[in-house]
């Protein structure tokens, strides 16, 4: 079977699996999109559309696994772009999220500040 | 020693209110840095205090209602927070501005960009660190005013209607977020301080995510501030291709064409588009042109692909 074939094969039968969840597509199948002529003027070949098909696939089942909604998770994926789907893949955990208080961290601090306090450093000095 | 005592105690203060602010908490003092602003303030925006992590539901609903956007402060939540981590993560404070039908225009890095969105009566959403780096604290506010004689910044931040903020301080929790902010556009609407590359890169996320109407009207605006850009037309006449105004979408593309340097996908488009009016025959010659020039085996592959899909509606259609 032809790489090219197989590829549309794939992206085909995804892309019914994911309308079946209620996803639709921007425009034709085989028109290509604003976001794909910026990237092809960027040189940024390294995105492909099966490739952000699948991404939104993932990126939906981490966010439930994140304690999102399910109900809820259709419209938050749904309104990422390509860019954003690859960029959150696998990374949940990595992103930067506002809101987020601080951890162990915070332990550490306090362990310094009793340093300070007891005499042991002297690290909030101004120097 | 009893001034370094002081001085610890004073630092343990400060860390404890940092520690138990949740979202909102004094930051650290910083040296001076930066310029200061002209002087405005937009006391309509309104304020909704943040429950506990919830700095970016209550941000970003500030900023949408300011656009004019009914929703409510659950609805926002259930969009953009994430449980496990508690907080928000940009990319879904983007989308959740698109799913509400509005352009988030992500500011150029400096402060004249966001007082320059203030002047024209927009507030700005922000992403602070307002701890360090080995230690961050990532908190969403807004920007709703400068005051350049006493060096201030006035945002709605967590609990806090008004919190003003010196200057320096909010530049120096800024830039470690890279200086992250955007404003909330309604389609239609251009940035204070338009970035044509910026400004792609919103209505693009638009429209590829379905909001077809809303990029129509933001790519027509973009049309206006850069006349004949390639990108802008092809943008516009997708949109007026999704919603089914094939005619229009055809003369975008030709017009488009009309230049030697316009990409050979356009006329991938164009093909798609005269099909879409029963023109197939014309279609296949603009798929046939393009393929003799097309190098990019990515391209190609577009190409026969739309080829196929025009090849089999004739067949469909002299059945």
């Amino acid at each position: 079977m032809h790489s090219s074939m197989l590829r549309n094969f794939v992206l085909r039968l995804v892309s019914l699996s994911l309308l079946s969840l209620g996803f639709a597509h921007t425009s034709g199948a085989a028109m290509i999109s604003t976001q794909q002529l910026v990237q092809s003027e960027a040189r940024d070949a390294s995105l492909t559309r099966v490739d952000a098909i699948l991404a939104r696939d993932d990126v939906a089942r981490q966010l439930v696994a994140f304690g999102v909604d399910p109900q809820a998770v259709q419209l938050r994926v749904g309104n990422m772009t390509d860019t954003e789907l690859l960029a959150l893949e696998g990374k949940l955990d990595k992103q930067v999220a506002g809101g987020s208080a601080v951890g162990i961290i915070g332990a550490v601090f306090l362990v310094l500040i009793i340093l300070e306090v007891v005499g042991i450093t002297d690290i909030f000095k101004k120097v | 020693m009893v001034d370094s005592s002081k001085r610890a105690a004073h630092a343990s203060a400060l860390f404890v209110l940092w520690f138990l602010a949740g979202c909102s908490t004094i930051p650290p003092a910083v040296s001076n840095y930066g310029a200061a602003p002209s002087s405005l303030e937009l006391v309509d925006t309104p304020f909704y205090s943040q429950q506990q992590f919830q700095c970016g539901p209550a941000a970003l609903m500030t900023v949408l209602t300011a656009s004019g956007v009914a929703t409510t402060l659950d609805a926002v939540s259930r969009q953009v927070f994430l449980p496990a981590r508690q907080g928000s993560l940009q990319s879904e404070m983007l989308a959740a501005s698109r799913a509400a039908e509005r352009v988030p225009y992500v500011l150029a890095p400096k402060l004249s960009s966001i007082t320059a969105e203030l002047a024209t009566g927009r507030p700005v959403l922000v992403l602070q660190n307002l701890g360090v780096s080995w230690a961050p604290r990532w908190h969403y506010a807004v920007v709703v005013g400068a005051d350049a004689e006493n060096g201030t910044i006035i945002l709605r931040s967590g609990t806090d209607a008004r919190r003003v903020m010196r200057t320096a301080v909010f530049l120096r929790t800024w830039k470690r977020s890279n200086f992250w902010a955007i404003s909330i556009l309604r389609p239609g609407e251009l940035p204070a301080d338009p970035d044509r590359g910026r400004y792609i890169e919103a209505v693009a996320g638009l429209e590829q995510t379905g909001h077809v109407q809303a990029a129509r009207e933001a790519w027509q605006a973009g049309l206006q501030q850069w006349p004949n850009d390639a990108v802008l037309l092809f943008g516009m006449a997708n949109a007026e291709y999704a919603l089914g105004n094939f005619s229009a979408a055809e003369r975008l593309f030709l017009a488009m064409l009309r230049n030697d340097e316009a990409p050979l996908i356009a006329r991938n488009n164009l093909a798609m588009t005269l099909a879409a009016q029963g023109r197939n025959e014309d279609a296949l010659k603009e798929i046939d042109a393009a393929l003799n020039l097309a190098t990019d085996p990515m391209l190609v592959d577009e190409l026969l692909d739309t080829q196929s899909i025009i090849l089999s509606a004739r067949t469909g259609a002299s059945n």
